[in-house]
Order: structure tokens, then sequence, then C-alpha cells
């Protein structure tokens, strides 16, 4: 989660965040850099004393003005494909869970070996205990196991709804009578928060996401404990 | 030429900024923007005075009288044959203003700050009100001590491990880097 008054990325918690966190740092350096640009031609314009102002023409100016932009867009666009195809590569999951939205509440299921399903509702102001994140934690927290590809199959029951958890890089619409499919590593243990991105109605704000990733053996206990109380 | 002086958009609902917006051929009489009043025949040569582009379609005086019609013959001839008073008049015949009174400062930036400085005042008085009158209580979240154990808590679940708070947390000794 992010700490108050955060502004930047939280840190990456799978690869394809780490990577995505690599991108924004080049497209912001090249975007920082034009901005300074042009900020100084702006100043500098406005405070010249020079009275003939109006060039009417001059051919390498032109030229140099259109390739470089074309060139710095190239140097964009070649990370940015890199990373769409790379999130988009056969990745052989380990597991499989349906997240699936409501009004308004996440509910999960895991159904690759037994019919595990659970609700997942935000814990409200009044009930929480001291310490824990205001509008951020859940009853039931989606476990998953660490280092292993799992993928996530998103829909809705009611109306959109968007299941995102930032620091794995992760955010799929959910649309009902539509499935989705995203997949993320959780590449270290941890809790990571997430909220629910697409307004769907008076308590759109009030639907959080939690993953917890934990060592194999720690997800084989707690889905049994949870087979055992459903 | 045609200068909207309408300045700040929060002078919406003042004269200024109603007359501006409503008609550009009426200029407020401040900050010296009271010389031009009607509306300019674009059809025919025009008269400017501007820094950046120097030499006007025409000059200043269309009409000469009698005494300028023959200072105008007499330019024909050697000019430092002319007096300085005679060369400041055949000046003046082409051009209205000087570069130096072109250049001259208006003060109107005061205006214009005056009037932003006194905007965000008033809207520092709105929030504040707003801030007594019209939000509710803070959520307990938000109190110390809450706030405090929410951190320990963030430390506890290595929250951002790698660059973020975690990382600036030292485990061993208990306290910040």
């Amino acid at each position: 989660m992010a700490h108050p008054t955060q502004l930047g990325f939280q840190d990456a918690a799978s690869p394809v965040m780490e990577e995505l966190l690599h991108f924004h740092d080049h497209a912001l350096m090249i975007v920082l850099l034009i901005s300074t640009l042009v900020l100084y031609i702006i100043t500098a314009m406005v405070s010249t004393k020079l009275t003939n102002k109006y060039i009417l023409d001059s051919q390498e100016i032109e030229i140099v003005w259109t390739i470089l932009p074309a060139v710095i867009l190239v140097l964009i666009a070649l990370p940015s494909l890199r990373i769409l195809y790379l999130m988009d590569e056969i990745n052989d999951p380990h597991l499989t869970i349906k997240a699936m939205g409501h009004q308004w509440y996440w509910s999960y299921e895991y159904t690759d070996y037994e019919n595990l399903g659970f609700d997942s509702y935000m814990i409200p102001t009044q009930d929480l205990t001291p310490g824990q994140f205001r509008l951020l934690e859940t009853d039931h927290r989606m476990v998953v196991p660490m280092e292993s590809p799992v993928r996530v199959l998103v829909s809705a029951e009611d109306v959109l709804h968007s299941w995102a958890v930032p620091s794995l890089g992760v955010k799929m619409d959910a649309v009902p009578g539509r499935l989705n499919q995203t997949a993320f590593i959780a590449s270290r243990p941890g809790v990571f928060y997430g909220q629910c991105s697409e307004i769907c109605g008076a308590n759109h704000s009030f639907m959080p996401i939690v993953v917890e990733a934990v060592p194999l053996e720690h997800f084989e206990n707690w889905s049994s404990l949870m087979l055992e109380d459903a | 030429m045609l200068h909207l002086t309408a300045g700040r958009v929060a002078g919406l609902f003042s004269r200024r900024g109603v007359a501006a917006l409503s008609s550009s051929s009426v200029k407020m009489a401040s900050h010296g923007h009271g010389g031009v009043t009607e509306q300019a025949d674009m059809s025919v040569p025009l008269y400017w005075d501007r820094l950046d582009t120097p030499l006007p379609d025409r000059p200043y005086k269309d009409t000469l009288s009698a005494a300028d019609k023959s200072l105008k013959q007499k330019e024909k001839g050697p000019w430092n044959s002319l007096s300085k008073e005679e060369k400041l008049a055949l000046y003046r015949i082409t051009f209205n203003e000087t570069y130096a009174e072109m250049k001259k400062p208006t003060g109107e930036w005061k205006t214009v700050m005056g009037g932003i400085f006194f905007f965000i005042g008033f809207t520092g008085l709105v929030v504040l009100w707003q801030r007594y009158y019209v939000y509710p209580p803070h959520p307990r979240t938000l109190d110390e001590e809450w706030q405090a154990m929410q951190v320990q808590r963030m430390l506890d679940m290595r929250v951002s491990p790698i660059e973020g708070i975690s990382a600036k947390w030292d485990y061993e000794k208990g306290q910040w880097k």
C-alpha cells in the first residue's frame, strides 16, 4: 500500500511491475527533458530584446524538429511494445482463481482442486483494530502461493468493476457476461492492496482487494482451513 | 491593433471583464490603453505602434498641414541642414510614439498581481470557512496514535521493502536510517 502523501509508485511485487517502473522512469525522463526545453524556449521568447521575431522559413530547423520527435517517439514505443507483449506471454499458471465483482464486494473462487469460494468485504472503519488501514482492509484476503504464476479470471455479477492491485502491476476490468484473464507472479511474500477501479455505484470506493502472497505450505494450510469453514 | 484587456478571469463579474468580452472595440482607459476608441477599418493600410513590427503600413499623419508639407520638401535636401526640432517634427509626422514611449512600463503588473493575491486571499477565507463549518470530523484513523500504529504495521509487513518505506527503516537498530 502507499504511505500517506506518497506520490510515486509502490515498490514492485511482480516482475511485470518492475518492468513498468523502469519504463515509467524512461518515459518520464523524456517528458521532463522536453518540458524543460519548452519552458526554456518560452522564457527566452518572452524576455528577448530582439524586435524582428517573424522568421519566414528555415529548412534546417524544420527538418530537425520533425525528425527528432519521430526518433523520440520510437524510443518510447519500443520499450512500451516490449512490455505489452511480455504481459501477454504464455505463462502456464500453477493456479487459477476467479475474481467476481459484486456491488459492493469481491468474491474469489478457487476451483482447480476443490470448490473453495468466499466473499471479501471491506472492514468498516468503526470495526478496524488499531493500526489497520482504513478503506483497504478486507475480512478475507485472496491468498496465493508466492513465486508461482497465478491466473486470475475476472468477471462481474452485476455492473462493471475493475480488479486492480498496483504493486503487482495488475488491473483488469470486470465486465458482466465476460471473462477477462490476467496473470501475475508475486516475487516476494507480502500483503498487497488494491481498490475497485471502475465506478460501480454508491460504494465503489469501499470494495478493496487484498492479495496475500505466502509460501506454498502456508497456502495449502490456509486453503484446507477455508474449506473446513465453508 | 486590438488588445484584450480582460486581465484576470475572475474579473468576469466586473465591468472590465464584461465590456472586454462583449465588444473588442471598447478600450478601458487604464494602464495606457485609453487611446483608440473606434473600430479600425482593416481594408485600408493601418498605422500601429508595435515593438515587434517596427514599420507600419502608413505614416502616422495622413493629412499634412502646410508647415508639415514644407518640412517634407526640406527633407528631400541634405539632412544636416535640418535642425534638431525639424528632425523631431519629421519623426512625429511618420510615427506616433518613440521607442522609449512604446517601451514605457505601464504598471499594469501591479493591478494583475494585486488582483491575483486578493482572490487567493479570498479563496483562503472560503477554504477556512469550509473547514470549520462544512467538513465532518476526522476519522479516528487519522489520530497520531493510530497513524504510528499504522506505520509500525506497515514496517512489520515489509510494505515496499526495496526502495520504499520499509527500505528506509533499520530493522536491527529499530530506527529510521
